[in-house]
């Protein structure tokens, strides 16, 4: 019933190259494998660290090079895991017993992990590298006296990028923008809307602040709001006086002060047009930096963390200015990144070996070297100033702001289930199909079902 | 996953000629059917036993799991979502199933009439059926995207493709039409082929149009392709994933696009809930589904009398 | 082998309205079938300055290798190619032989419970993937297995089921009479198999080969859950893992989605009327 069918393999060929071919493959190779393989260093134990900034990746790999000069019986290898994927990656492989030694975790996630004995307690084997580490990171970390990371990475706080030649081309001064105010629903006093809508440019060259501006076509966005925690809305929410979640974990932004900054950064996207419409951001983080690089977004808020892609990325003439300041001056969020000792790790004495020199100046210096990312140790925070300097950048602006009061970064022991929960309503409202009372309400009461499980 | 082809269900095997070698064949057939019997033992029966394990307890992954009885199964019958991934995953199935079959049999009975070239059409249609799903999923990604995406510049608009509710899923069964009516189009084509010459010319001489030709004796005679085409389609439709979860990776606008198969996805590793459980429950139920699809089929074929069985 | 006289008549055939009605719809459908291709291809050509200023339908120009450069270079798809080509590989060959062996079992010896046991075999045919998924991962973490190269093909290594089911129907479809013919010449049951049976089956095992790559080559869901990092990163995997990351990078993402699509492309244009006659004859999916 199954008629031949002409073919071109004979059985030699099939069954003679493929059998070859499978047992050479049979042990299966990867060749990113293989590119991490430390070489002819001859040591005897390998540690690996899993994070998810390309760039401090490229910092480590020249921090673990100097470590297993000094440390010839260590090698270190780093994963790289993006940021999109990082936690719910983590969370299986630690259940899977295939988590790498190290890890970064960040206040949002690590609760979990401390409830069910998942990390190293850095301990007395530390006591002397404390005093070395910027405190508010000690104090993100630490559970009833006992402190759970080294802190690598401190993200000051948030600052606006600028693109001089779109500033210049609207006649916006960078003092104008260092000084800008933002009053809920707009209006009487609010600087920070009129300058946005000068920087903002339709596809036929009409400016928003002008008539016959058309926000459907767009040509140049004035300003990066969108869906952004830790960039756009704890910022707005924080200088409005407003909080995210309270001293129990709860959420509380269905409050008049979530009201007054959700709303402004709707409209600012929805009614003003001076943002990109949030069917492009709400699901894409780097939508508006990418924008932004690439000339069609005039101001861009964000953190020191997208310093070095800014740096590296623009091919125009940029600078930094404050944030807007709201009801209650300039509050931004400040977070601390710090890198964790799987308890499950084979071989703890390594483990604690290379988290001692990560958090060391010795070791996070090229941290800072690289200009990637802010270290958390004190006395490796000037080669990133050196850095930067050396390139013109004067990056002072997010320590600055760091300093200023902040708002408390998110956290929770099921905090990842939650965000899961808020972020439909979220969606809904910043393409402003969903009424901000209605969807801040709907998205607290989502997110605290959700973290009572 | 597959269905056998209706030209090739299985008869009961008949007895080799040779009854005196049953027990001489046995321990080599033993050996021969060793490692495929593993792998189904290990890779299918097992995760079954498994998943309804599953589906009684309670776990993230991060903490031990513990055992909760049918806690995880009330939750998921009586909370909508899974109700609404159900009525979106029959919503999906009923966009997709009659338009790529209607599309696909047009395509076929167009090829049918040996113009030339209609080889060279034939194999274009086929050409996105082959191709992972996953990557046909990101390219439709931007040709819908709403700001720098083909779709949008083509037509001069600025529409959210992916980001309306009303018009994701619409977008989302597009695509998967779009890829699979080539493939429709083959076992259509295999269809009319097998139709007896003698019966058209017959039709011929009493006069008959090619309209009339088609309604009266091609498409009942088609009966059993249509339907074979149908269950296919629904099954691999109910479990639909790769080029969803890449053009809405999050479940779309207000769960416009949260079918099942994304919902299982989501549930137990997608999403930071590491739901195993709810996981587990909900594909015992999309399971159950399947199955019955499934001896509904075998059971029509099994009665079928049909002209080509020769 | 059509005479000069059908030939003549399919060309007046063609000029005829109701054919050219047939030819435009035709037309329509090729054209709408492959653009997508063409667009996204035509995307992973330009720069990303150019993709940035003007229309995405715009013809390339200059056209570019950069993006090709950075998916192999800094993009890292040298490796999830090579894994996936492994992958396939030994995922081909193992469920071949495997699959054989137990259609050969079913087709020709004789042995208690063999029917149950082929019943047994189709009744997993209806065990859907997104069902499986989730136990199998646990278990492939619970013995240490998980983002693994093994992970990666040792459910599917051992054989399938529609494989055995479409082998033993063919192998049933061979004379009992060669077979009886070696076993006189005194060969014994692995003789057979591979030097008679299976040579005599050479269109269905090419059919299955074929089935076989595409179905690997494409595989995502499995794949995605259980790699973690780049390791073994399979093509899916790290084309879905690319777009998350570079979302807006389109002409990049576009270079991926070539390189995940153009591989089968040109083993479908090799083998185009093998894999067009084998779907109809299977229903292979």
């Amino acid at each position: 019933m199954t008629p031949p069918v002409p073919h071109p393999l004979t059985r030699r060929t099939l069954l003679g190259s493929a059998l070859g071919l499978g047992a050479a493959a049979a042990a299966g190779c990867s060749p990113a494998a293989q590119q991490q393989r430390p070489g002819d260093s001859g040591a005897q134990r390998t540690v690996t660290v899993r994070l998810w900034d390309e760039q401090v990746e490229a910092a480590y790999r020249t921090s673990f090079d100097a470590f297993t000069a000094a440390n010839p019986d260590i090698a270190v290898r780093t994963t790289l895991v993006p940021f999109a994927d990082y936690f719910t990656k983590l969370t299986a492989d630690v259940q899977a017993g295939n988590a790498d030694d190290l890890f970064w975790l960040n206040g949002s996630y690590i609760q979990p992990y401390i409830d069910n004995d998942l990390l190293m307690e850095i301990g007395a084997d530390f006591d002397a590298q404390r005093p070395g580490w910027i405190e508010p990171a000690v104090q993100q970390y630490t559970r009833d006296g006992a402190l759970w990371g080294v802190p690598q990475l401190t993200d000051g706080g948030i600052a606006m990028y600028y693109n001089t030649q779109l500033l210049e081309a609207a006649g916006v001064s960078p003092a104008e923008l260092a000084d800008l105010t933002w009053v809920p629903g707009g209006g009487e006093g609010d600087t920070f809307l009129p300058v946005m809508q000068r920087l903002t440019v339709d596809a036929l060259g009409v400016r928003a602040n002008e008539d016959g501006f058309d926000g459907d076509n767009p040509g140049t966005w004035g300003y990066s709001a969108a869906q952004d925690l830790q960039g756009i809305y704890y910022n707005f929410l924080g200088s409005a006086g407003g909080a995210f979640q309270d001293a129990e974990g709860r959420f509380v932004f269905d409050s008049p002060e979530g009201r007054d900054a959700f709303g402004y950064l709707v409209d600012l996207i929805n009614t003003h047009r001076v943002s990109p419409d949030a069917a492009n951001t709400n699901d894409n983080g780097d939508f508006t930096r990418d924008q932004f690089l690439q000339g069609k977004i005039a101001v861009f808020q964000s953190g020191i963390y997208n310093l070095k892609n800014v740096a590296d990325g623009a091919d125009f003439s940029w600078g930094i200015v404050p944030i807007p300041a709201g009801p209650r001056g300039r509050v931004s969020v400040v977070n601390n990144v710090v890198v964790c000792g799987n308890a499950a790790a084979e071989d703890a004495d390594a483990v604690t070996r290379v988290l001692q020199w990560l958090g060391s100046p010795e070791g996070a210096t090229p941290i800072g070297a690289s200009g990637a990312a802010l270290p958390a140790v004190t006395d490796a925070q000037p080669a990133f100033e050196e850095y930067w300097s050396g390139q013109d950048v004067d990056p002072s602006l997010f320590a600055e702001q760091g300093r200023q009061p902040s708002i408390g970064a998110p956290t929770g022991e099921r905090y990842g289930a939650a965000l899961t929960a808020w972020k439909p309503f979220f969606n809904e409202m910043f393409l402003g199909r969903l009424p901000v009372e209605e969807a801040l309400a709907q998205a607290q009461q989502a997110a605290n079902e959700a973290i009572e499980g | 996953m597959t269905v056998p082809a209706p030209s090739a269900l299985p008869a009961v095997p008949s007895p080799g000629r040779t009854r005196r070698r049953r027990h001489r064949d046995a321990p080599v057939a033993w050996v021969l059917l060793a490692p495929a019997l593993a792998g189904i033992v290990a890779f299918l029966a097992l995760p079954i036993l498994v998943v309804a394990w599953l589906s009684l307890t309670r776990w993230n992954l991060l903490a031990p799991p513990t055992f909760v009885g049918p806690d995880n199964w009330v939750r998921v019958l009586t909370e909508p979502t899974f109700g609404h991934s159900m009525l979106v995953t029959v919503l999906f199935v009923a966009m997709v199933i009659p338009t790529q079959t209607g599309l696909g049999l047009l395509m076929a009975v167009l090829l049918s009439r040996g113009l030339p070239g209609s080889a060279f059409f034939r194999v274009v249609y086929v050409v996105p059926w082959i191709c992972a799903p996953l990557a046909l999923g990101v390219v439709w990604k931007w040709i819908f995207a709403p700001y720098g995406g083909a779709l949008n510049a083509l037509l001069g608009t600025s529409v959210e493709w992916l980001t309306s509710p009303a018009l994701a899923l619409p977008a989302v069964a597009a695509v998967s039409i779009w890829s699979q009516v080539g493939y429709v189009t083959l076992f259509f084509l295999a269809g009319l082929a097998a139709i007896p010459g003698q019966l058209l010319e017959a039709a011929a001489l009493d006069g008959a149009g090619a309209w009339q030709t088609f309604w009266r004796i091609k498409l009942p005679l088609l009966g059993p392709t249509t339907f074979f085409v149908l269950v296919t389609g629904v099954i691999a439709s109910f479990q639909a994933f790769d080029h969803i979860y890449a053009l809405t990776p999050d479940g779309g606008p207000q769960g416009a696009t949260d079918v099942i198969a994304a919902r299982i996805y989501l549930d137990a590793f997608g999403s930071g809930a590491f739901d195993l459980g709810r996981a587990a429950v909900m594909a015992l139920c999309l399971f159950a589904v399947l199955v019955v699809v499934t001896v509904l089929q075998q059971r029509f074929f099994a009665r079928r009398v049909t002209y080509d069985l020769s | 082998m059509t005479s000069p006289d059908t030939r003549g008549r399919r060309r007046r055939e063609a000029l005829r309205p109701a054919s050219l009605l047939a030819y435009l719809v035709l037309a329509v459908g090729a054209v709408l079938t492959l653009a997508p291709f063409l667009l996204s291809f035509l995307t992973a050509l330009k720069t990303p300055r150019q993709f940035a200023s003007q229309s995405p339908l715009a013809w390339p120009d200059p056209v570019t290798g950069e993006n090709f450069a950075e998916l192999f270079g800094g993009g890292g798809f040298v490796s999830p190619v090579v894994v996936t080509a492994q992958v396939v590989v030994v995922v081909v060959v193992g469920q071949l032989v495997f699959s054989i062996m137990a259609a050969y079992a079913f087709a020709w010896l004789r042995f208690p419970g063999r029917d149950g046991l082929f019943w047994l075999f189709l009744a997993t045919l209806m065990v859907p993937q997104v069902v499986t998924v989730v136990p199998l991962y646990t278990m492939f973490s619970a013995v240490g297995l998980s983002n693994t190269f093994w992970a990666l093909v040792l459910p599917f290594v051992l054989g399938s089921p529609y494989a055995v089911f479409l082998l033993r129907e063919y192998f049933r479809g061979i004379p009992a009479d060669l077979l009886d013919a070696a076993r006189i010449d005194g060969a014994g049951t692995w003789t057979i198999l591979w030097r008679v049976v299976v040579p005599l089956a050479r269109p269905i095992v090419a059919t299955l080969v074929i089935i076989t790559v595409v179905t690997h080559w494409n595989n995502f869901l499995w794949p995605l859950i259980i790699t973690t990092g780049p390791t073994w990163q399979t093509v899916t995997v790290a084309t879905a893992a690319l777009q998350g990351q570079h979302d807006s990078n389109w002409t990049l993402v576009m270079a991926a989605t070539t390189v995940a699509i153009a591989p089968l492309l040109v083993v479908f244009a090799v083998f185009q009327r093998h894999i067009v006659s084998s779907i109809s004859l299977t229903g292979f999916r």
